[in-house]
Formats: structure tokens, sequence, C-alpha cells
């Protein structure tokens, strides 16, 4: 086991990077998610918001709107001042003004007028009360139609706005609809897999890839059968090591919330599919890099570029479509894809099994493409030296 | 305890070994001695195995030399022309390892690492990475990691290249040592003064074909040149140049740069006819050398080259 032992002897002297990685992947990760992680959302409330309504048509019409607004919203007295207004919505004061025109009665009832609003673009509070308005002037103008009286439309509406509906929060995730601590943690573990292994391996494979000390080995009484053999134990061992720490990490930081997930074995089984490719990867680029520049060069330009385009640093929903129709030929999208499938889901449908188990396969099957494809480098490497 | 039978090697249309022959006898410290790119590397790496060649036979030990031969390659100790040691593992740790693939009982190759140590000296260095050491030491770490199995048989490809005159003279004694406590070597080297120094017998290699072999002694003897006796004279004209190469043995003479090499064959007083003559014609000369014939010189007379070109 001499081979396995020198292999082992080499990781000890990485051990520094390892557990450096290891610090920087606990730091970036528990950062993150404590700007962008659960707020535990369990109750469902209607939100008031600030704003202003200037009146100046003063009928009925208008002060049932405005009536009708303030059961939903806070109205803020302001004077009809173009600049005050506007100077009060930039900074987030108000979040919407209404101006109410003059004859708005009339124009409105007979579908003619328009109601000037000024708002946020594109902001959802923007469309909250949109929605708002358009449905109290709706439902006045049918029932107008219907054969009430404006009065009695106004007040009727206003009533029904008093209505409060039930809202029943569905809690896919049982976190409040958020991901758990211990997702967002395996979220960013490609990242420290394979940074680790591949950074490790490849300083070793290095030391063994010289041509040397390969010939060095080669000359002696131990057999390619047996020199593979210990080095495959010790990638082994290493993948295994490496996978131990990074799911040590989640038990240390959230301890029974992890260990009671229902989904805990899914969350090892999808890391581990991880660590397979990480290994495969490792053994691919040790395959042809020649200098630790190289490797260093390459396993950053690897690492965090499918983290960026594969939904690691960033969440998939923010990713472009093309990026994520590139991102499906990386191995590391479909353990996020399955990472947001457990995360997202606290039981699991027939479909959605189905499409977990087809991560785990399409992770091992481009670990065994980049393993024959490095096999494959290195017979005809072999063989050309000869 | 070797034997190489017309073998063969070929890089395309480049011929680096051509039928080339050896025998190598057991306790004997065999000098492989050639200029750079005669083959000697190839013949080495084709006896170990790494290299397949197109035809021929090589026996170690009596049996044919395979990749598998592991057997074989048990009592084999390799030094490579490079340093081949691992920068992350120390002087202690690298030659366990390299001990290690051959000797598997744990306390024996204990023993055997702590002799290869003490046998190269490097007792202070225990603990030393290799990108601390200097190229003397490193070399001598490259021998101890060859050495600490004991093996038979020794390869040693030019091993004192790029070393200082001390650690060669080091590497050379304990090589001469090595050979004392039984083992057969095997030594590449283009330095015709350490192949004369510690070889027993020697096969002179040019263009993959071995040219000559035999002792130093038996080498020189089978040139022409018996001596050589270099002047420093000035002004020598045509004539008296004709009339030193018409002296009694000797055979080729070069004048440059008021410098007169004579080379004669052998036989008594050549350095006294060349003085007299001198003398008789009243010639004026400064210092005189006289050298017997070297390695060069056998080189130089089989392949019409100098060894170091």
């Amino acid at each position: 086991m001499t081979v396995f032992k020198g292999f082992l002897t080499i990781t000890k002297r990485n051990l520094r990077m390892v557990f450096l990685y290891i610090i920087i992947f606990l730091t970036i990760s528990l950062m993150t998610q404590k700007m962008l992680g659960p707020q535990g959302t369990v109750s469902f409330e209607l939100q008031r918001l600030d704003i202003a309504v200037i009146d100046r048509d003063g009928g009925e019409l208008a002060k049932g709107l405005i009536s009708y607004l303030s059961s939903f919203h806070n109205i803020k007295n302001l004077p009809d001042d173009e600049s005050i207004l506007q100077d009060r919505l930039f900074y987030r004061e108000i979040y919407y003004i209404v101006t109410i025109p003059e004859d708005f009665e009339e124009k409105c009832l007979r579908g003619t007028g328009q109601l000037p609003v000024t708002k946020v673009p594109g902001s959802t509070s923007g469309y909250y009360v949109d929605q708002q308005i358009d449905t109290f002037l709706n439902e006045v103008r049918t029932m107008i139609d219907g054969g009430f009286s404006l009065a009695d439309a106004i007040e009727r509406v206003s009533e029904y706005a008093k209505n409060t509906p039930d809202v029943t929060l569905i809690d896919k995730t049982g976190n409040g609809g958020d991901m758990p601590g211990h997702a967002f943690m395996y979220q960013y573990m490609p990242y420290i897999i394979i940074s680790i292994l591949c950074y490790t391996l490849g300083y070793i494979m290095l030391e063994f890839n010289k041509p040397d000390i390969k010939r060095r080995i080669q000359c002696s009484a131990v057999s390619d059968r047996a020199l593979n053999g210990q080095l495959f134990l010790g990638y082994t061992v290493i993948g295994l090591a490496v996978w131990c720490i990074c799911t040590l990490m989640p038990i240390i930081v959230y301890g029974k919330a992890f260990m009671t997930d229902g989904h805990l074995a899914c969350y090892l089984i999808n890391s581990f599919t991880l660590t397979l490719v990480a290994l495969a990867i490792s053994f691919f680029i040790s395959s042809f890099l020649k200098s630790d520049e190289l490797i260093s060069a390459v396993v950053n330009v690897l690492t965090l570029g499918m983290s960026f385009i594969c939904g690691v640093f960033v969440s998939m929903d923010v990713l472009g479509k093309g990026v994520l129709t590139v991102a499906h030929f990386l191995p590391v999208y479909w353990y996020e894809v399955n990472n947001n499938l457990i995360a997202g889901n606290q039981i699991l449908s027939h479909t959605q099994r189905n499409e977990l188990f087809q991560g785990f396969g399409i992770q091992l099957l481009f670990a065994a493409a980049l393993l024959g494809a490095a096999l494959v480098i290195r017979k005809n490497r072999a063989l050309s030296e000869q | 305890m070797i034997h190489i039978e017309n073998l063969v090697k070929r890089y395309g249309n480049f011929i680096a070994l051509d039928h080339l022959n050896l025998d190598i006898k057991e306790g004997e410290v065999f000098g492989l001695l050639g200029p750079n790119g005669s083959g000697k590397t190839t013949a080495i790496n084709c006896l170990l195995a790494l290299l397949k060649y197109d035809k021929g036979t090589i026996t170690v030990f009596g049996k044919e030399m395979h990749p598998d031969s592991y057997d074989i390659k048990q009592d084999i100790g390799v030094v490579m022309q490079n340093v081949a040691v691992f920068d992350q593992m120390s002087v202690w740790e690298n030659i366990d390892y390299f001990c290690g693939l051959y000797v598997k009982d744990k306390k024996t190759r204990l023993e055997l690492v702590e002799e290869a140590i003490h046998f190269t000296g490097l007792e202070d260095f225990r603990k030393s990475r290799p990108k601390k050491l200097s190229g003397g030491l490193l070399r001598r770490l490259n021998i101890a990691c060859g050495i600490a199995h004991k093996p038979r048989l020794i390869i040693m490809d030019e091993p004192t290249v790029a070393v200082d005159p001390q650690s060669r003279n080091r590497i050379l004694e304990g090589i001469l040592e090595l050979n004392r406590q039984g083992s057969t070597i095997i030594y590449t080297s283009h330095y015709m003064e350490e192949v004369e120094q510690i070889c027993s017998r020697i096969a002179i290699i040019d263009h993959g074909q071995v040219l000559a072999t035999g002792t130093t002694e038996e080498l020189k003897n089978m040139i022409k040149t018996g001596e050589t006796i270099t002047l420093e004279a000035i002004a020598l004209n045509k004539e008296q140049l004709a009339e030193i190469r018409g002296l009694p043995h000797v055979f080729e003479i070069s004048y440059e740069e008021q410098v007169l090499k004579i080379r004669l064959s052998r036989a008594k007083h050549n350095l006294v006819r060349i003085l007299n003559y001198m003398q008789e014609h009243d010639l004026a000369f400064g210092r005189v050398f006289s050298e017997l014939p070297t390695l060069n010189d056998v080189f130089l007379e089989i392949t019409g080259k100098e060894l170091r070109d």
C-alpha cells in the first residue's frame, strides 16, 4: 500500500488548503443565507400602503373612492402640489398618488374619463392599488347599470370591501414556504466539493504524473494493476473524507433541523453523486494538466463558471433562459435542480421523485463520461510515450 | 547477468538503437560512454521495459525482460538522469516511499531507509523538503531513492549531471562502495573521466551502436595513439612542420596559435626525439606536455569526432 500511503502523505501537506476552502465556503454560505435566506413566513396579512389622493372633483363618487381606498390603505393628506407629491413618491414616503379630476363622476360613469395616477413603475404596490381602483369603479358602474342609485352602489361596494376572505397558506416546504437553512448550505456545496477535490487531487496527481516519477514507479516491482488500485483507493478515501466534512457542516450548524428533515437521505445522496462527479472532474483535469498554475487557473474557471451558471451562487429563478439551456450540459445544474426539488417540497410527488432519480442518474452519467474520457487520454498518452 | 542482442529501436525514420549488442557480467561496474543523443538512455529504457523496441532480445538475470517482469524488477534499482522525487514529501518520506515499492516489511524497510540516508550522507536533511536541498544533495537523494532496497543491479543514468565537484566525488565513491557491497552497476555518462575512474568495463556507443567494448586499457590499446605531445612553439614554417611529421612514430600533427600538437604511436623516447629536433634546429619553445591516450582519444579515433562535441 505504499502508493496509497504516499497519496495520503501528499494530501496531508494540502490540508491547510482544504480547511481554508471550508472556512471560505462556510462564511459565504452563512452570509448569503443571512441576507437572502428564509424569513419564516407562517401567516398571511394584507399590506397597507401609504398613498395620497388629490380630490379636485369633490363629488359623491370621488368621496366613495377615497373611503373605499382608506379601508385598505393609509391616506396621507398632502397639498395639491406636483413637485411635493413626486418628492414624497421618490423617497417612498408614499407609494401611490391618485388625482381625481373635475367632472370625474360624470366622465367616469359614462366611461369616457381616465383617472390620472402616479406610481413606482413596475412595482407590485402600483398593480395592487390599480387593481383595487378598477374593482371599485367597475363594481359601481355595474350596480348603477343594474338600477342602483350612485349612493347605494357606493355603499354596497364599500360594504363588500369589509368582507375579509379566509387565507390558508400552503406550506410546501414545511418551513413557511422558504427553503430550510441547510438547503442553502447544500446549494453552495458544489463549489466547495469540486474546488477542494480538484485542487487537492490535482496537486497530488501532478506529483504522480511527473514523467520521471512515473518512470521510476514503472521500473519498480509494483504492477500497473496494484498502482491503479491504490490510486483509486486514494481517490475514494479523499472523496469520502471531503463528503463527510461537507455533511458535517449542516449537522453542526443546523443540528436537529437538518437531522429531522424528511429529505435527509436525498440531500446525502445528491451531495454524494456530486462528490463522484467532482472526483471524475479532478481525474479528468489531472490527465492533461502539468503545472500547478494551470491547475489553479482551470479549477477556478471551472468551479466559478459552473457555480454562476448552474445556480450555485445565484438562484436558478433569476438566471436567464439561455444560461439555463447551457447549464443543462453541466453536472452541477442537475445537482441544483435536485436540491431545489428537495428543498422546495416537503412531500415529493411520484413525478418529482422520478425527476429526482433522473437528476442522480444524469450526475452519475456525467461522472462516468468524464472518467472514460480521462482513461482514453491516459491510454493514448502512455502509448505515445512508448 | 544482462544480455542484449540485436536491439533495434526506431522513432519514425530515426534509428535510435541500431542492432545494439551488450553483455554485462555480475559484479561489474559497466560504463556506457557516448555523447548526448548516442542512444544510452534509450538503451537503458528498453532494458527497463519502459520503451517498446522494434527488434532484438533483452535478458536480465537469465530471464527475458517484459513490462510485467516484476520478479526481475524487484532486484533492479534505478537512478534516473533527472531527479525523480516527490516535492511534497520530506527526504525521509521520499526514500521510504520508493523503498516501499520493493520492500513490504516495515521493520526491514526502516533499517534500509536509515542505511540509505547514512550512505548518501543525508542524515541532517531527513525532514527537509527536496526544494530546500542544493543540487548536489538532491542528486544524493535521487540516488538514495534508487538504491535503498539494496538491489542486485543498479542502473545509473548520468547521475552526476550538473553536480558540483565535491558532491560528484562523493557520488562516485558511493557507487564504488555499492559495487563492493555486491551490486552490479550500469553507469551511463558522457563524462569520460568519471567512466574511466569507476568503470571496470566500458562500451563506447554512438548512433545507437556499440563501437567498442573493453576495460579502459583494452580500449586504449585498440587505438593507434600512444602519446600526445603538446609544445608552445613560436613561428614554425611549413618545412619544419613537414620534418616533424616525418619523425619516427609521428602520425599526426596540428599547429594552431603557436601550439604544436603531435600524436605518436606507442614507442620509447618519443618526447626526447621531439625535443632533440627542436634543439638541433634552434627552435624556441615554451611549455611542453606529454599525455597518455584518454577515452576521448579512443572515441576520436573510432568515430572521427570528439566525445565532447
